[in-house]
């Protein structure tokens, strides 16, 4: 392993600094927001002091924290399932939600906002609250169960990939139907939720939140020896000794409960998922998932936060939706990873 | 069939898919073959007839119709993916393109039978590794990316990944087959090495029958309806491959050990020479579809003089005679004749 010390020195320096990063962007969406917030009563405030206007306690506590946390576990779990995707299905262009789990979240919203308008309730208060989220993750955790089913009985992974890719696209057309019949509020209030939201995410939806997205994440860390098998395709993974089906109800497991749970509390996130893991191998260069997990990991926590911090962009009464954010940084990746494939016959 | 040298064997086995409501498509049935302690096997047979099909069953990635494989005289079908992945390694012929894969992470796949829940290679694991960049001598590469690897180089890694994987047979399908000349006779000869001396059995696919003759210890023969296996001289000197391309417009030349294209016989030529010129001058002459041989008289004789690596080309026709400095335009000169005389 001679040749390979100046390498692993270089991994090394990358984690250290990705790390510094990510608790730089950390404190920087703490600092921004709409409301000008003096540094040292922030630092008063996570301390457990008392700042110098009572408000600003409130905001750090109620506002910016969760928002803060809610773009660091959201860029951190969405990256992750794209990784899983793109390996499992040797596709660079892989993502969260080609197996259908936003568009099976999207069905789920769409069913509570139309029950509820036709129950009569006001369907402006829907957006972040808790029959929402448990509509997302129903719809998402049908879709995995079907998925889940399929891949039980198909042996080629290309055609479970197509067939999550029809499965997405009768969700949404079904929830096109919905949309057709449906009211300007009603449609108002899902079109909000389609854009994204780091900042409606309350604290004690955070402890459903976190947890979850732990679970996944831990669940995908666990997954690291399957996925560097699976890069050589299944053929080779089984001739290595591995069980696919397990392996693939593993990675797809801890896919859905990623992304369907950020799509549930956040809304479908769109680009970060896609693009974050192809910045993480950029940077450092290696196939293998023991390296290439975590880098994802600090990468895509860096990009959500960064994304959040351009979304408060200061001189704005209101902040910028996200999807838009990080579908403008998200597509130049993209179209370089288009570009780049040209010319490389590669997958990654 | 009780034979306790033999590593690998099959009785009557059948492959092919299985279909819906029990129709199943036979590729091929019939199938008894085996392989022996280190061993370097070539499947050999036209394209189509099931080679890769076989060699997929016999690793375990498609199950047979019928019949049976003995790993080790017990039947493949009790053996579980990890005990198998630990006796039996397999290169397909798909072309493995990954980006940022260094050669020597590549090899360090091999270990995954071996490896606990999170992949972390041992002490003996990566002396394991380092062993199998070795042994098929790619140590100058194994910082490189897979990308980076010619087509030779980059079958090299893949052997070496199976070695790393320290299994007793290899299964390789087609591992010449995008290679260079002398890259397809570098891997064969490599196969061949590590069969003798690490007492591996590694079985391949091939259409290179030139380089499977000359190294391979046995050869399964995949003829239409029947497989047969032997040595290659004794398949050869039993007219086996004779009888591969019976129906087609190849015959194979038992004392070359090559095919040919069989050929209408025209006017006959009668040639005289040292050895090289004559079996060249022939191989030109049978091209453009003249008969030639080297006894009796005939219409047109040619003689070739060979003065100390000069070659001259005499013809001599009805009384006629003609010099020519190559055989080019000795052929030109006969193609001519032939076409004015109809």
């Amino acid at each position: 392993m001679q040749n390979t010390s100046p390498r692993y020195s270089i991994t090394v320096l990358l984690f250290i600094a990705l790390s510094a990063i990510l608790a730089a962007v950390f404190a920087g969406g703490l600092f921004t927001g709409t409301v000008k917030i003096p540094v040292a009563d922030i630092l008063r405030i996570l301390s457990g002091g008392e700042a110098s206007k009572p408000e600003w306690g409130i905001i750090i506590r109620e506002l910016r924290l969760p928002r803060v946390l809610t773009a660091l576990f959201a860029g951190m779990g969405l990256s992750v399932s794209g990784l899983l995707m793109q390996t499992v299905f040797r596709n660079p262009l892989a993502g969260p939600y080609v197996l259908g789990i936003s568009a099976g979240a999207s069905l789920g919203v769409a069913v509570v906002v139309m029950g509820f308008s036709f129950a009569g309730a006001s369907a402006l208060s829907l957006p972040g609250s808790w029959a929402m989220v448990i509509a997302a993750w129903t719809g998402s955790g049908l879709v995995l169960l079907l998925i889940l089913l399929v891949s039980f009985r198909v042996r080629d992974i290309m055609t479970i990939l197509i067939l999550g890719i029809m499965f997405g696209s009768a969700t949404s057309a079904l929830v096109s139907v919905m949309q057709y019949f449906s009211t300007e509020t009603i449609l108002k209030s899902f079109m909000i939720w389609t854009m994204g939201s780091m900042g409606g995410v309350t604290s004690s939806q955070l402890k459903i939140m976190i947890p979850a997205v732990m679970a996944g994440l831990a669940l995908s860390l666990a997954s690291i020896k399957l996925l560097n098998a699976m890069l050589l395709g299944e053929n080779y993974a089984r001739s290595l000794g591995m069980n696919v089906t397990l392996a693939r109800v593993m990675v797809f497991f801890s896919t859905s409960l990623l992304a369907g749970t950020i799509t549930a509390f956040c809304g479908p996130i769109a680009f970060v998922g896609i693009a974050v893991p192809h910045l993480a191998r950029m940077l450092f260069r290696n196939a293998d998932h023991a390296v290439l997990m975590p880098a994802t990991i600090l990468t895509g926590g860096i990009v959500m936060l960064g994304s959040d911090i351009i979304a408060q962009l200061p001189g704005l009464d209101s902040s910028l939706p996200i999807n838009s954010v990080t579908a403008l940084l998200g597509i130049p990746v993209v179209i370089w990873i288009v570009i780049r494939n040209q010319k490389l016959t590669g997958i990654f | 069939m009780e034979d306790s040298n033999q590593v690998l064997q099959t009785e009557d086995l059948s492959i092919g898919f299985k279909g819906k409501k029990k129709e199943s498509s036979i590729i091929f049935d019939k199938i008894s073959v085996s392989a022996g302690k280190a061993e370097l096997v070539a499947l050999f047979g036209p394209n189509g007839i099931g080679k890769s099909t076989l060699l997929r069953s016999l690793v375990k990635l498609q199950s047979p119709l019928s019949g049976k494989i003995f790993l080790f005289n017990v039947n493949l079908r009790n053996y579980s993916r990890t005990r198998l992945a630990r006796k039996l390694g397999y290169v397909s012929t798909e072309t493995v393109h990954i980006n940022n894969l260094r050669v020597h992470d590549l090899v360090s796949l091999g270990r995954y039978p071996y490896t606990g829940w999170m992949g972390r290679l041992g002490k003996d694991d990566i002396d394991k590794v380092n062993d199998a960049i070795n042994m098929v001598s790619i140590e100058h590469l194994q910082g490189k990316f897979i990308h980076q690897l010619s087509d030779g180089e980059r079958q090299r890694a893949m052997i070496a990944r199976t070695l790393a994987q320290d299994t007793s047979i290899i299964v390789l399908d087609e591992p010449t087959a995008f290679l260079d000349l002398p890259n397809k006779y570098e891997v064969v000869h490599l196969l061949q090495k590590l069969a003798r001396k690490s007492g591996k059995t590694i079985i391949f696919s091939t259409h290179d029958l030139h380089i499977a003759i000359q190294e391979a210890a046995k050869i399964w023969l995949m003829l239409e309806g029947q497989i047969i296996q032997g040595s290659p001289e004794d398949l050869i000197l039993g007219g086996s491959f004779s009888k591969m391309f019976e129906n087609t417009n190849l015959k194979f030349n038992e004392a070359m050990g090559e095919f040919r294209i069989r050929r209408k016989p025209g006017m006959t030529i009668g040639l005289t020479g040292g050895q090289a010129e004559c079996k060249w001058t022939r191989n030109a002459l049978e091209r453009i579809g003249y008969r030639v041989t080297a006894q009796g008289i005939h219409e047109i004789m040619i003689t070739v003089e060979n003065d100390r690596g000069k070659r001259v080309w005499e013809v001599i026709r009805r009384g006629d005679k003609m010099q020519f400095n190559s055989i080019y335009n000795l052929c030109s000169f006969l193609e001519g004749f032939r076409d004015s005389t109809g």
